[in-house]
């Protein structure tokens, strides 16, 4: 009986769940962001294909604080805004290692398939 | 909790600021690239998207929003309740209704049925006795007993036990007590699976004519050791004194032990260990007889016990000499234990109460079903806004099922507190009308049950009106004027069938209450043949140990029968063992006579009291002041005992002048005369054969001396003056006679009177209360219902007042509606009734079960009281007017 819009938003949280993840804590490798920082790198490093939407990146990212893969504080920008830094932990790296090495085998995999 | 709300507050405030920085930084990025500043801030909302749902699945990765949401309901509920009060209180009070009666009633069966026996593995205890499977049953002399436990193999152990009789008063080392004393047998204690807290209680032995090891060892309560010797650990083997005669203390029984657990006196047991003696050597009526208990053997059947013991006792009755005695104790009568505890017809009653109270706790949640599946539907619009504002269906009924909890948790809240109030007002009453034991708090476990009546009536009143409101379409109730749908129809035949339902269960309790107020109006009429107003009655009991070797008659009696005789105001007084109906103190006695068997009530009587009483002689003479200790003894018989055992069948006052018992040794006495019957026991029952003997003439070398003056009397009182003023004043009297008089219960013959409908008043009173609040929420129910409705077809009354339609005719379409749910709800209430009908029959006296004026006149007054309730909308209906009614909406 679940509102059919509110059920497609969350599923689409799903379907990046674990790739929304990777490319968040890799974007974080080159240094601690704040969300809108994220999604501008993620625009211009993936040529405009990808758009996170917000509705699933600040879940994303306070979920990832929980499981303390990152870590945030509230500094000022360059900008002189007050913005919520995010930073990757010791933890969050093991964590995008794990994700790098299970989406390398799976990219190799579908291309094998696809490749037949 | 405090500093975990405050920190997720802030955490909240974070994202929020969190999100705003996002927008402003997008924005300002947007103006950079050269966008204007209305149209950047445009675009990066957009780009944001709901924000407040991002929020939303943003705290719910924190794992708490479930308790905000909940903090969110509770909160919105709350709004609810006091933007709406009426309809909260509505709810509240019916609920908190139904639950308290609920749990008042459920409280006192509990204590009343479900007694905790302190015995191990009470399912396997039975009683025996002898009976000839008709008028009763009696307990068996030893010789009887001996063959039982001889030939049978269903029991592991049969023990036995005689009261000690009379008063009993122990010495003990801190107080003076007056003791309730039981002769057992040496294997009592361990058939009833209990041991002694202290000691080993009695030697086991097999029960023989030889002397008993037994004999003279005393076992006692917890309560004796510690009021009487002030819980004295070395009580074991020291003497104690009972009536001047000597035991040896064999053990101490654990608290709350109690055996037999039903007696008539609360005061303290002590047990003493059997001896078998020469009355146990015959099976006359001369014999002692005993109670019999006995523990089945695992796995065997009572009825297995049964039909074994009735093929011993064929064998021995046929000892019994005398046919008739062949016939009177030829079966056995084997009842489960803990199927005695409780009066068969009580435990009837008291289930039938307890239905009422359930059948009124189900009107009240069908009612509260109504009244928010009404609701519910009037706000149809609002949950529709909400959903189309983004809420899931589920949010939204999630938030009205907080809102039934929210409501069902006051009501459980009022109810449990109601409840408490109730069940002391129920157990006062139960007290002054029967002598039970009565609960002065609902116990954990019913508080337990409360709650969870609370949860089942919280989802059974939101669950359905939630359910239909998550199902319910969003655009037609968005649309204007889409409030008449098709599903709008069948929930009305829903709540029509409600209502329906609630009209058919109050019915059955108003005929029950109908029922049982016309028993209680024949038991009012049935005349007593005797005065009952303005007579005080002190009912006294005898501290005989303060008389003893005196006689009382002379030293007790005559003077306070003077003393009172002599209070200003005082027209008569008079004594009786126990005054009619009063219930306290019953003699029997056995004996033969112009070779009948007797079987009489027997009282002793001062012969003042009949100018107390005003009681009717039908032959002979009353007693009178020649009566004394030196005349003739005499004793005036009733007709029911004239009936039964005149030597002229035909003729009950030929009965005068024969001899009856012997008052001394060689002094039989005349019948000189036959009083009227009244009744003993209860208005309704039969009176019973009855001996009265003068006081006067009782003296101490009477057989039946201590029996007769030294346990129980009645001091009954003729006076004018007002009985708050007049009681003090008696007391003063009974002080002055013996200290321990003061403390007598003294009423009026009229209470005494009113005390003895006892379950019946009980019963009435109860269901007087279930009734009338069955109707008044049936009434409240059909109202709530038929003013919804009517809100609801404003707009189609208006549209038919404007076709044309007479205002008659929708007054008319209204009370239609009401007459049909009324209808189907009192033809469904008949039969419910009828069937119910069963559950009281025992407890009705002048009145059938199936009594039509009855259920005529609940009915008739069931549907005045609906079309009344019905009328008021009905009339608004009518008087609607078409312009505004078309406009409105």
């Amino acid at each position: 009986m679940r509102n059919r819009k509110d059920a497609e938003y969350q599923n689409r949280v799903e379907l990046l769940q674990g790739t929304l993840d990777m490319l968040v804590l890799q974007t974080l490798q080159w240094g601690p962001q704040h969300g809108y920082a994220i999604t501008q790198a993620l625009r211009t490093r993936s040529g405009d294909v990808l758009q996170v939407e917000t509705g699933s990146l600040y879940p994303a990212l306070h979920r990832m604080e929980r499981q303390k893969w990152v870590a945030a504080e509230w500094k000022m920008t360059e900008q002189n805004q007050r913005a919520r830094f995010y930073r990757i932990t010791a933890e969050g790296r093991k964590q995008l290692a794990r994700d790098r090495s299970k989406w390398d085998t799976m990219v190799a995999a579908i291309s094998s398939v696809l490749e037949v | 909790m405090n500093r975990r709300w405050f920190s997720f507050d802030r955490r909240k405030a974070d994202l929020d600021a969190e999100l705003e920085a996002h927008l402003r930084m997008a924005i300002a990025d947007r103006v950079a690239r050269g966008e204007s500043e209305p149209a950047a801030r445009a675009a990066a909302e957009r780009e944001l998207g709901n924000a407040a749902l991002a929020k939303d699945v943003t705290r719910q990765a924190w794992g708490w929003l479930f308790l905000e949401r909940l903090g969110q309901d509770f909160r919105y509920a709350l709004r609810q309740i006091r933007r709406s009060p009426g309809f909260a209180a509505t709810v509240i009070g019916t609920l908190a209704l139904g639950i308290a009666a609920a749990a008042a009633m459920f409280t006192v069966v509990d204590h009343v049925l479900l007694q905790p026996v302190s015995y191990r593995d009470p399912s396997r205890l039975v009683l025996l006795s002898e009976t000839d499977g008709k008028t009763g049953d009696s307990q068996a002399p030893w010789l009887d007993l001996q063959q039982w436990i001889d030939q049978s193999h269903s029991f592991q152990q049969i023990a036995f036990s005689e009261g000690l009789g009379g008063r009993n008063y122990l010495e003990g080392k801190t107080a003076f007590l007056e003791v309730n004393g039981e002769i057992v047998s040496s294997n009592l204690l361990d058939t009833l699976g209990v041991q002694p807290r202290l000691g080993r209680g009695f030697i086991p032995e097999k029960p023989s004519f030889a002397a008993s090891k037994n004999a003279g060892l005393i076992v006692l309560s917890d309560a004796v050791w510690r009021e009487g010797f002030g819980g004295d650990k070395n009580i074991l083997g020291r003497t104690v004194k009972i009536n001047n005669k000597l035991y040896s203390v064999a053990g101490v029984m654990p608290p709350g032990f109690r055996y037999p657990e039903k007696t008539s006196s609360s005061s303290p047991q002590v047990w003493i260990g059997h001896q078998l003696g020469d009355r146990d050597k015959d099976r006359t009526w001369n014999a002692d007889r005993y109670s019999v208990i006995a523990r089945l053997r695992p796995g065997v059947r009572p009825s297995a016990a049964t039909a074994e013991m009735a093929t011993i006792q064929k064998r021995v009755a046929a000892q019994y000499t005398d046919p008739d005695d062949r016939a009177q104790y030829g079966q056995i009568l084997l009842e489960r234990y803990t199927d005695t505890l409780v009066d068969a017809d009580l435990r009837k009653a008291l289930l039938a109460l307890l239905a009422a109270a359930g059948t009124l706790w189900l009107i009240a949640a069908v009612n509260v079903t109504n009244l928010l599946l009404a609701r519910s539907t009037a706000r149809q619009r609002e949950i529709a806004m909400r959903g189309a504002l983004g809420a899931s269906r589920w949010r939204v009924a999630q938030q009205m099922l907080v809102e039934g909890l929210v409501l069902s948790g006051v009501a459980g809240i009022a109810g449990a507190g109601l409840a408490f109030a109730s069940v002391r007002l129920l157990s006062s009453e139960i007290t002054r009308h029967l002598p039970l034991p009565a609960p002065a708090t609902p116990d954990a476990w019913i508080l337990l049950a409360l709650l969870g009546l609370t949860v089942v009536s919280a989802l059974m009143s939101t669950a359905w009106p939630a359910l239909v409101a998550v199902r319910a379409p969003i655009e037609p109730a968005l649309k204007q004027g889409g409030l008449q749908t098709g599903t709008g129809r069948r929930h009305h035949r829903m709540r029509g069938a409600l209502v329906s339902i609630e009209v058919a269960m109050s019915l059955t309790l108003l005929v029950g209450c109908g029922l049982l107020l016309r028993t209680i109006y024949s038991l009012r009429h049935v005349p007593l043949g005797y005065r009952t107003d303005h007579i005080v009655v002190a009912n006294l009991d005898i501290p005989s140990f303060r008389f003893a070797g005196r006689n009382m008659t002379q030293e007790l009696y005559a003077p306070l029968l003077e003393r009172a005789q002599h209070l200003p105001g005082v027209e008569s007084a008079g004594l009786m063992s126990v005054v009619p109906l009063g219930a306290t103190f019953t003699i029997h006695f056995q004996m033969q006579m112009n070779g009948y068997a007797i079987v009489a009530f027997l009282k002793a009587i001062s012969p003042d009291v009949q100018r107390v009483f005003g009681f009717h002689m039908v032959a002979g003479r009353y007693f009178d002041a020649q009566d004394t200790a030196t005349s003739q003894p005499v004793v005036v018989v009733n007709q029911a005992f004239a009936r039964l055992y005149s030597p002229d069948k035909h003729n009950p006052n030929a009965i005068l002048g024969s001899k009856l018992l012997n008052l001394r040794k060689n002094a039989p006495t005349h019948i000189v005369g036959i009083l009227e019957d009244t009744h003993q026991a209860g208005v309704a029952d039969p009176s019973m054969p009855e001996v009265e003997i003068a006081i006067p003439q009782i003296t101490p070398d009477a057989t039946f001396y201590p029996v007769l003056e030294g346990i129980a009397m009645d001091l009954a009182v003729r006076t004018g003056r007002p009985t708050s003023e007049f009681i003090p004043e008696l007391r003063g009297v009974l002080r002055q006679a013996s200290p321990e008089l003061a403390g007598a219960t003294i009423t009026t013959m009229d209470q005494i009177v009113e005390d003895s409908y006892g379950s019946q008043r009980l019963a009435a009173h109860l269901l007087e209360i279930f009734g009338s609040s069955a109707l008044l929420l049936c009434v409240a129910g059909l109202y709530g219902l038929l003013a919804y409705v009517v809100t609801q077809r404003t707009r189609e009354m208006g549209v038919r007042i404007a076709l044309g339609a007479r205002r008659a005719n929708l007054l008319w379409l209204v009370l239609r509606q009401a007459g049909l749910m009324l209808g189907i709800g009192v033809v469904a209430g008949s039969a419910l009734a009828l069937a119910s009908g069963r559950l009281l029959r025992g407890f009705l006296y002048g009145v059938n079960a199936h009594d039509g004026w009855t259920l005529a006149f609940a009915a008739v007054l069931l549907f005045l009281s609906g079309m009344l309730a019905a009328y008021f909308p009905a009339r608004r209906a009518s008087r609607v007017n078409p312009m505004e009614a078309l406009r409105a909406d």
